[in-house]
């Protein structure tokens, strides 16, 4: 090897700044391209509007729809969205006693007659006693029907059982068309084929103080009776107590929503640096503490949740929202941290961390540059999975009553509430069940979604 | 076109799997169903009414939890224990008192005597005697059988030592000159005595069969001998039971059905109606959702008031809020119950409650009420609120206060609860804390005065005002609030002890008057039940006392109406 004859000449300064080549495209950073990947994903893009959405329903919703969701409207007892508001005014209800020209009205062929107009306060009824089977213990049956009597011989609700000759319903008048049909009785008790039919449509009235009291008529406003007003509105029906559905959607979206991803966030983050801790140590702390996690797995949900809110004090008719939140956190941080020990564990071996650590990274440099990266998309799609499942668990706890505690409404319980009405007033159920699932769906959607943009072997591919 | 032919292909496949999949969940579906209809052994095959069987099948709402009738205290082992048993005395159908096992009797101011029937025996064959009576009686009322319906024996010579340990059983003041006499000496002038003796605690137990199941008397269907219309022939426990015709009973024309079955045991009340449209039972109630339905099916729509009075009971122990008088008349006035009954439990033949006492006790001549009308009690927002700022001062609040609602856990009577708990914090500014609990839980708290406010009902155990009257008194285990006035406590020692029917029926006015006035309770409503009946069924009997529902007398009418 003959002795070096390179000199300085040999050697140029490169100008700073000097273009070496021409990149065609800007370069992407990890987040850019991951979010790049997502937009083009038009499932997950939905997904995330709807979530938005979402969380803007019930954050700002209730500023907007200013309805308490506690306040029983008992004048419309579930109805669906849409129904007819029209109400009357009317005399305010009074206790009645029928005089002599009401018994005079009975005087008719069919001896069986309305003694005034029918409301929704009362229908009163009033009948010969020519109709009695025996004249000495005048008795009588009255039912009430929603169909027109048939042939069958049923006469819908038996109503009471009178021994006068007039009688005042109250229960449950909605507008509309009833068929009342008066049967009298033997001796016995039994009914005898002396029966009248009469029809008699209900319009709904309110009394002037009432629709004051309601804010349906202003103080200074005149009104007279007869006038036509319209009952507070709902636009999506109220449930079993009138209460509006929208505002209690609102207020219980915020209970689920809360637990759906306070939960998630919490024992993810818990599980993620328990499982990197572990994957990263290795050996004997490695298996100490996985084991630990196999025991927490042992450990049975209801039961904990039921301790933590012994533990936590609360009381009978308190919500059981946050021993809910701490059972979830100790409970379900094992699932998440196994995942990432796993990821780490395989991470740790990979020729890029060895290739790292020879060129003198610092431990903190891999697991910051290289670690944390490529199992973030395994902890973000986990996270997105955990929300519904997170917010079932809610639901499920209401539907047992160990959530939220009445008149709070969370969409587990209106569920709950709203099955036992399935068949008649479907919408109580049908609103609660439709936010779930499509929270649910758009969580797992967008998980979906998340775990296609952040897997780093697919940077730069479409 | 190639493309499409590849898109296809996975779509293709997912489609086979699909159906793959689907064939075998129902294949499974039908497999488990036929192993579980063999397993069962057939009960679900049963219909509501077979004719060629003479057999009807009706549910249970409840399993009956043992049927010792010394101990027992629910309803269902009532109605149970009213088909299998028969006492001295029974609530026929047209709901007078009629001679069950004692043919004739006599009530007198000092003692009772019972004439019993020769020919009325046990499912063994053997006769029943007095000395069962006696044995019975004596069981009941030991301390350790630990019967909470003893007090029922009371008006019995020294039951009440006996209960307490103080007395032997055997100084009990029954007695039998033969086996078939039964002579009771009363304790005090009881002038309802007879009426008592419909209730499974007066049943009588065989001493040599009672001591040969070795505490395990009635907790099964062969560990228990039976005097009445039916034997248990099967009793599955948590899912069915047979009734079988007691071949052995003295009264054989009364009886038309062979079998009854019990095919379903759940208080499912949407499951309930279901199996009645199926038609696998006989009878079954209505909850207002299923009104609509009921009518549309046409079906023909029976109701019956059963006796029981519901009420929010307050919590009178001293150092509780709710034992401020103010207090309990503000929310006595605030709520209206007619509001409640009609437009929010909705269902007929509830009847907004105005009295402790339910409008079908009878007084002396007419019912009760009729004699005694009771005050009435006008919603009134303005005296609420009147009485709520008198009640403040008193107990130095500054703001309304909070309270504890105990209520069941039921879909009737969460309603009513949230009802009452808005109610209060619109009209009042109180807050209701509600604290649903199972019936057993929410007894525990109802007897330990864990509440401020209790849901509570009260049916009744014999037919006469005092079942409801003494329900206050300040020594009644039931009376949960404790309440405690002495005025009240004299004006029952006259219902209890007096004999004139018209000085008794004044009390029980005196008695609603007082209730009334010092707001210690708040009547909600009478219940009433709406069901309906497979119109081939005749004589099924709804009772406010004794079995309910009775379908011991029922038959099956063939005639095709």
């Amino acid at each position: 090897m003959s002795a070096t004859d390179l000199t300085s000449d040999h050697f140029q300064r490169l100008q700073s700044g000097a273009v070496v080549a021409q990149t065609a495209r800007p370069s992407l950073s990890y987040w850019a391209d991951a979010w790049r990947r997502l937009r083009g994903n038009p499932r997950a893009m939905v997904s995330m509007s709807l979530i938005v959405f979402l969380l803007a329903f019930v954050s700002i919703g209730p500023s907007l729809w200013r309805v308490d969701p506690a306040a029983q409207d008992l004048d419309q007892i579930g109805i669906g969205p849409g129904a007819d508001r029209r109400v009357t005014l009317a005399e305010p209800f009074q206790q009645w006693q029928p005089s002599i020209q009401d018994i005079a009205l009975a005087d008719n062929p069919l001896g069986f007659t309305l003694a005034m107009p029918a409301n929704t306060q009362a229908v009163r009824l009033i009948w010969s006693e020519q109709l009695a089977q025996q004249q000495q213990q005048p008795r009588y049956r009255l039912y009430r029907n929603l169909f027109a009597p048939s042939d069958t011989g049923s006469f819908g609700l038996p109503l009471a059982v009178v021994d006068r000759s007039w009688f005042e319903d109250r229960l449950d008048l909605q507008p509309g068309t009833y068929y009342y049909t008066l049967v009298a009785l033997d001796a016995d008790g039994a009914a005898t084929a002396n029966a009248v039919t009469q029809t008699v449509d209900v319009i709904r009235v309110i009394s002037i103080a009432e629709a004051r009291q309601r804010g349906l008529l202003d103080a200074e406003e005149t009104a007279e009776l007869g006038q036509s007003l319209e009952l507070a509105w709902h636009p999506l029906g109220t449930d079993y107590l009138g209460r509006d559905m929208l505002a209690r959607l609102m207020y219980g979206g915020q209970v689920s929503l809360f637990i759906g991803i306070f939960a998630p966030l919490a024992f993810v983050l818990l599980g993620v640096i328990y499982g990197s801790v572990s994957g990263f140590l290795g050996g004997v702390t490695d298996q100490a503490m996985m084991r630990f996690a196999d025991f927490v797995v042992a450990l049975p949900f209801l039961l904990f949740m039921i301790l933590f809110k012994v533990i936590f004090g609360i009381g009978p008719g308190e919500s059981g929202i946050w021993p809910m939140l701490v059972a979830m956190i100790i409970l379900l941080w094992p699932a998440p941290a196994r995942l990432v020990r796993g990821q780490i564990l395989q991470i740790r071996e990979e020729g890029y961390v060895s290739a790292s650590r020879l060129l003198g990274g610092t431990t903190s440099y891999v697991v910051g540059r290289h670690m944390l990266p490529n199992t973030l998309g395994v902890i973000l799609v986990t996270m997105t999975f955990q929300v519904p499942s997170a917010i079932f668990t809610e639901a499920f706890l209401s539907f047992i009553g160990m959530g939220v505690a009445p008149p709070t409404p969370s969409w587990g319980a209106m569920c709950n509430e709203g099955i036992k009405s399935m068949l008649t007033r479907p919408h109580e159920l049908l609103f609660p069940a439709m936010l779930i699932s499509v929270t649910v769906l758009a969580f797992n959607l967008l998980g979906d979604g998340l775990r296609d943009a952040l897997d780093a072997r697919m940077r730069g591919s479409e | 076109m190639l493309a499409l032919t590849e898109n296809t292909s996975p779509n293709r496949q997912l489609a086979k799997f699909f159906i793959i999949a689907f064939a075998g969940v129902a294949a499974l579906m039908l497999t488990l169903h036929y192993a579980g209809r063999t397993l069962s052994g057939g009960s679900s095959d049963v219909s509501a009414v077979d004719e060629a069987a003479n057999s009807i099948s009706i549910l249970l709402r409840d399993e009956p939890p043992q049927l010792d009738s010394s101990r027992a205290t629910d309803a269902i082992s009532g109605m149970v224990l009213g088909h299998v048993m028969e006492g001295l005395v029974r609530m026929g159908l047209d709901s007078r008192l009629e001679g069950a096992v004692a043919k004739d009797w006599e009530v007198t101011p000092t003692k009772a005597t019972f004439w019993l029937r020769d020919n009325a025996k046990w499912n063994d064959g053997e006769p029943v005697t007095a000395a069962d009576f006696i044995f019975a009686w004596q069981t009941a009322l030991k301390p350790e059988t630990a019967s909470e319906y003893a007090f029922l024996l009371f008006a019995i010579k020294n039951a009440e030592a006996v209960n307490k340990g103080a007395l032997p059983a055997s100084a009990l003041g029954v007695s039998a000159s033969d086996p078939y006499t039964l002579v009771i000496e009363l304790e005090r002038p009881v002038p309802f005595f007879d009426k008592m003796l419909v209730f499974p605690t007066f049943y009588p137990i065989r001493e040599d069969f009672y001591e040969a199941t070795n505490g395990r008397f009635g907790a099964d269907a062969d560990q228990l001998l039976y005097n009445g219309p039916f034997q248990i022939s099967r009793w599955v426990h948590g899912s069915s039971m047979t009734f079988e015709r007691n071949p052995h009973f003295w009264n054989q024309d009364e009886i038309h059905l062979d079998t009854i079955h019990v095919p379903y045991i759940t208080s499912d009340g949407t499951a309930s109606l279901n199996f009645f449209k199926d038609g696998r039972i006989a009878s079954t109630g209505l909850q207002a959702e299923n009104l609509t339905e009921a009518m549309r099916m046409g079906w023909q729509i029976r109701q019956h008031r059963d006796g029981t009075v519901f009420f929010l009971e307050f919590n009178h122990r001293p150092g509780r809020l709710t034992d401020n008088l103010n207090l309990r008349r503000a929310v006595q006035a605030a709520l209206d119950m007619e509001e409640m009954v009609y437009k929010v439990t909705k269902l007929p033949g509830y009847e907004p409650g105005v009295s402790l006492f339910p409008g079908w006790l009878m007084g002396v001549s007419a019912p009760l009420r009729e004699e005694h009308p009771p005050q009435k009690v006008v919603p009134n927002l303005a005296a609420a609120k009147d009485h709520l700022a008198a009640a403040m001062q008193e107990l130095n609040l500054s703001e309304p206060p909070q309270l504890v609602l105990l209520a069941g856990d039921n879909p009737i009577s969460n309603i009513q609860s949230e009802w009452v708990q808005q109610s209060l914090k619109a009209k009042l500014g109180i807050d209701v804390k509600i604290d649903k609990q199972i019936f057993k839980q929410r007894l525990a708290k109802m007897t330990s005065g864990d509440f401020d406010l209790v849901l509570a009902g009260w049916g009744p155990d014999y037919n006469d005002p005092l079942t409801f009257g003494d329900l206050f008194a300040s020594w009644n285990k039931n009376n949960r609030g404790r309440y405690n006035s002495p005025a009240l406590d004299a004006l029952i020692e006259i219902a209890q002890t007096r004999l004139e029917p018209a000085v008794r029926m004044r009390a029980f006015g005196d008695i609603q008057q007082h209730l009334i006035e010092n707001a210690v309770l708040l009547p909600m409503y009478e219940r009433g039940v709406t069901y309906v009946v497979d119109p081939r069924i005749r004589q099924l009997k709804r009772r406010v006392i004794g079995p309910d529902p009775d379908v011991s007398r029922a038959y099956i009418d063939t005639s095709g109406e």
